[in-house]
């Protein structure tokens, strides 16, 4: 049972996730939400580098990205994604403890943030919200799953 | 210093009726404006927010009847009702800054408002005219914000509104479960950027936003009020999000001024006021700040009072003058003079600067005047049926706000009477070769230490003739007197009471008053109207007053031991006579003067002064050519004094019988200075019967 109406693309396909945490378990974790949502897990990362060939590779509508992560942090790994897609849309996934870095990335072009232990919920209105920048929309943000294509 | 509250009530609600005036004045312009252009969003906007305005500072001052019709008059003032009613919309907003304006003035006198069934029955009928269902453009959510911006941002404001772009004033709320505030922060800041161009933004960094609660900020944005609505509401982020349309710098005190009304009540009456923009008590002092930071509203006689002292001041350099100058006969050789005079040198000049500063407080550009003046020429023009155009230059002309607050009466005269007898209708203006359009031009200038206002108009010009008729027909004049006057002299028969040249009295100036009292008003203010005309072109009224009526630099002299002063800026010059050349002509003392003829005047003759001290006569005089208005006589006077700086005090009645004397002043050793008339004195000149009969 889906407790949540799926968030969907403007052409009613699923929206397509990049998961990005050093630990699986914690990947594990947002990848169960991520179904929960009506969302397609398009690919994951162990760590920043992984990240951008893997951003490079599936075009994710959406990326949740760790802050603290072995070889390249999410900071970095931001910018440099950010650099060459400017519309990427990253949503920072961190413990409060982190507020600095939470900063760093938004100055950088992160979109959002939400707090460890993510709450689905929380996680949902958020890429809600992520989901519903494009300048031309209108009222709903993307289009929800049973409604008509607009 | 503090008062206790029912002043500060009244206070308030002075500052309630200044303001309500200014917002009068910007929807009769608004209005104006809608006449032209019946649709202009930007316009209908303007006179919504001052409607607005209006409806939360008379409701928080208990002006429920005044509220309830702004309150109305909204609801009517959007984009869709102007569209589909056209034109009737500036009626609409012209009938209600009347109607609104006859409230006020009731409220004013502490009597109940009338009735105002008229606008009633307008806003009825628009309203009746089907109007789409979208929502008002201006979303107002219950959250306490200041939009107190600073000045500079206030100008960016207008700026980029002028500019054609919509501002909006935005408060959000921090999420209070938010753990990271600076993030939020940033967040914030990044979604706002990428909504418009952030103008400005409170808290100002992130740093302080670790305790701050509320985010204000001033966004210039292309999207619409839903869109910004819908982004500001980040997510587990900001938890209440306020948008309206950000002021420009007109109106943003306004705005303010209903915050700290608005707390005032929440102090006074249990149960706030119902208006949005509503502040808990807790914040006036901020808001109040905050509109002492750009100007200061303060009692004209608060100003005055100052102005006396500083007159005061004045009386006592020149006592302490005199002092020092006694001294300096006495203790010749002392070196404590120099001394003496260095610091009175200094306390001089630092005086100077201080009274020319209390006068400058004192000066408002006279646009304050000349605004009012688009709609009377209108509604004029419209009532005699004619066609006028007004243009207005140097607005920006400074001068006394008491003289300028005289002049209102006189210069709106002159433009009715422009309007209605200058201005020809058009089909007569066609034939003689005229633009159809009439022009009224107003105009504002400073000539030495007076201020000149013009009003010229393009129309037939004065009829002479029946100027002339209508002296010896009201027998005023014999008519063989009425045609040896000169042509000026004939044209200033227009400020003769009950002179009009009108053949029928209309509803515009058949009022009772006429050009009569605009040279009383003059006269009174110590300034002059001139008229000049020419038949067919048109005619040009110039009033002119001087600065300020606080001091006057003047002229001193002796007659019969008495001291008098005259204004300087009468003074044309002194000369020096032989008594050889004082000729008698028609029982007049006349003087020739490089080829021309000046009536001599002797003071004492003329107000029957008894002379105090008996001096011997003199072979040779001083005579002060004196000039007002194109006329000049000489003033026989036994000795010159100086010229002096004086403040005038005013007399009262019962003890100056003479309107020959308009003030008088004290110099600083105590001596009662006469400040001559010259208005009077002309008048009595002109007078048909010769000076002896005076007497």
């Amino acid at each position: 049972m889906k407790p949540f109406a799926a968030l969907l693309r403007k052409d009613n396909q699923p929206v397509r996730y990049l998961v990005v945490d050093d630990s699986v378990f914690a990947r594990k974790n947002l990848i169960k939400m991520i179904e929960q949502f009506g969302g397609e897990v398009a690919g994951e990362a162990g760590d920043g580098l992984t990240a951008i060939a893997e951003f490079n590779r599936v075009k994710p509508d959406i990326v949740l990205m760790d802050i603290t992560m072995p070889q390249m942090e999410g900071i970095e790994a931001v910018e440099r994604i950010v650099r060459q897609h400017a519309d990427a849309r990253i949503v920072m996934v961190s413990s409060v403890g982190y507020q600095e870095n939470i900063l760093a990335a938004l100055q950088k072009g992160a979109k959002h943030f939400v707090q460890k232990p993510v709450k689905p919920e929380v996680l949902y209105e958020i890429l809600r919200y992520v989901l519903s920048d494009d300048p031309n929309a209108t009222g709903a943000p993307v289009a929800l799953a049973g409604e008509h294509r607009s | 210093m503090k008062r206790p509250p029912e002043d500060r009530g009244g206070e308030l609600r002075a500052l309630f009726f200044e303001s309500a005036n200014e917002l009068l004045q910007s929807l009769n312009e608004a209005g104006l404006e809608l006449e032209s252009r019946p649709s202009d969003e930007q316009v209908i906007r303007r006179v919504r927010r001052a409607v607005h305005t209006l409806k939360g500072d008379s409701a928080a001052c208990g002006f429920h009847k005044l509220s309830e019709l702004a309150h109305e008059l909204e609801d009517v003032l959007t984009p869709q009702v102007a569209e589909a009613c056209g034109g009737e919309l500036a009626e609409l907003v012209l009938a209600a800054a009347d109607s609104f304006g006859a409230m006020l003035a009731a409220y004013q006198r502490n009597v109940d408002p009338p009735a105002v069934e008229a606008l009633h029955a307008l806003i009825k009928r628009l309203l009746e005219v089907p109007a789409s269902p979208e929502n008002s453009p201006v979303v107002v959510v219950q959250l306490p914000a200041q939009f107190a911006w600073t000045e500079y941002e206030q100008l960016m404001i207008s700026e980029a509104v002028h500019r054609g772009e919509a501002v909006y004033n935005i408060a959000l709320r921090i999420d209070p479960d938010s753990l990271m505030r600076a993030a939020a922060f940033q967040l914030i800041r990044n979604v706002l950027h990428g909504s418009g161009t952030v103008i400005a933004l409170r808290p100002e960094d992130n740093l302080a936003a670790a305790s701050v609660e509320i985010v204000e900020a001033a966004l210039a944005s292309s999207q619409s009020v839903e869109r910004l609505k819908q982004r500001c509401r980040i997510p587990s982020i900001v938890s209440d999000v306020r948008i309206e349309f950000a002021a420009t710098a007109e109106t943003s005190e306004h705005e303010l001024l209903g915050d700290v009304l608005e707390a005032q009540a929440a102090n006074f009456v249990a149960g706030a006021a119902e208006n949005g923009l509503a502040t808990k008590a807790s914040t006036p002092g901020s808001a109040a700040a905050a509109v002492s930071e750009a100007t200061l509203r303060v009692e004209a006689t608060r100003i005055d009072a100052v102005m006396n002292l500083v007159g005061e001041l004045i009386i006592g350099k020149s006592m302490l003058n005199r002092t020092l100058s006694e001294f300096d006969q006495k203790h010749a050789r002392d070196p404590l003079r120099a001394k003496l005079a260095d610091a009175m040198a200094f306390q001089a000049r630092i005086l100077d600067e201080l009274h020319k500063c209390v006068l400058k407080i004192r000066m408002v550009p006279v646009e304050q005047l000349f605004r009012r003046f688009p709609r009377v020429v209108r509604d004029v023009a419209k009532q005699c049926g004619k066609d006028v155009a007004l243009e207005v230059s140097g607005q920006n002309t400074d001068l006394d706000k008491s003289i300028l607050d005289a002049l209102a009466e006189p210069l709106m005269h002159i433009v009715r009477n422009s309007v209605d007898h200058g201005i020809e209708p058009a089909d007569e203006r066609l034939t003689a070769g005229k633009p159809a359009r009439g022009t009224i031009y107003l105009n504002a200038y400073h000539q030495g230490t007076q201020v000149v206002i013009e009003v010229r108009d393009d129309g037939r010009g004065i009829d002479l003739a029946r100027l002339r008729a209508r002296a010896v027909e009201t027998k005023l004049l014999k008519p063989e007197e009425a045609q040896r006057l000169s042509e000026q002299d004939a044209l200033n028969l227009i400020f003769e009471s009950g002179l009009s040249t009108a053949s029928e009295v209309t509803e515009v100036s058949g009022r009772g008053i006429g050009m009569d009292v605009v040279r009383t008003v003059l006269d009174r203010l110590k300034g002059t109207v001139q008229v000049s005309s020419k038949k067919g072109q048109g005619s040009t009224f110039q009033l002119r007053a001087p600065l300020t009526l606080a001091s006057i630099q003047t002229l001193l002299f002796r007659v019969g031991g008495r001291l008098f002063a005259v204004p300087l800026s009468s003074v044309v010059e002194i000369s020096r006579i032989a008594d050889h050349e004082i000729h008698r002509v028609d029982q007049r003392e006349v003087l020739r003067l490089r080829d021309q003829i000046l009536t001599l005047v002797r003071l004492d003759e003329l107000s029957r002064l008894r002379s105090i001290d008996t001096q011997p006569v003199k072979k040779k005089h001083f005579v002060v050519v004196i000039g007002a208005a194109e006329k000049r006589f000489g003033l026989l006077v036994d000795s010159l004094v100086g010229e002096e700086e004086l403040v005038i005090k005013a007399l009262p009645a019962e003890i100056i019988s003479s309107d020959l004397v308009s003030g008088a002043s004290i110099l600083g050793d105590g001596t009662v200075v006469l400040i001559l008339n010259v208005p009077a004195v002309l008048s009595r000149l002109s007078r048909a019967n010769p000076l002896g009969a005076i007497a």
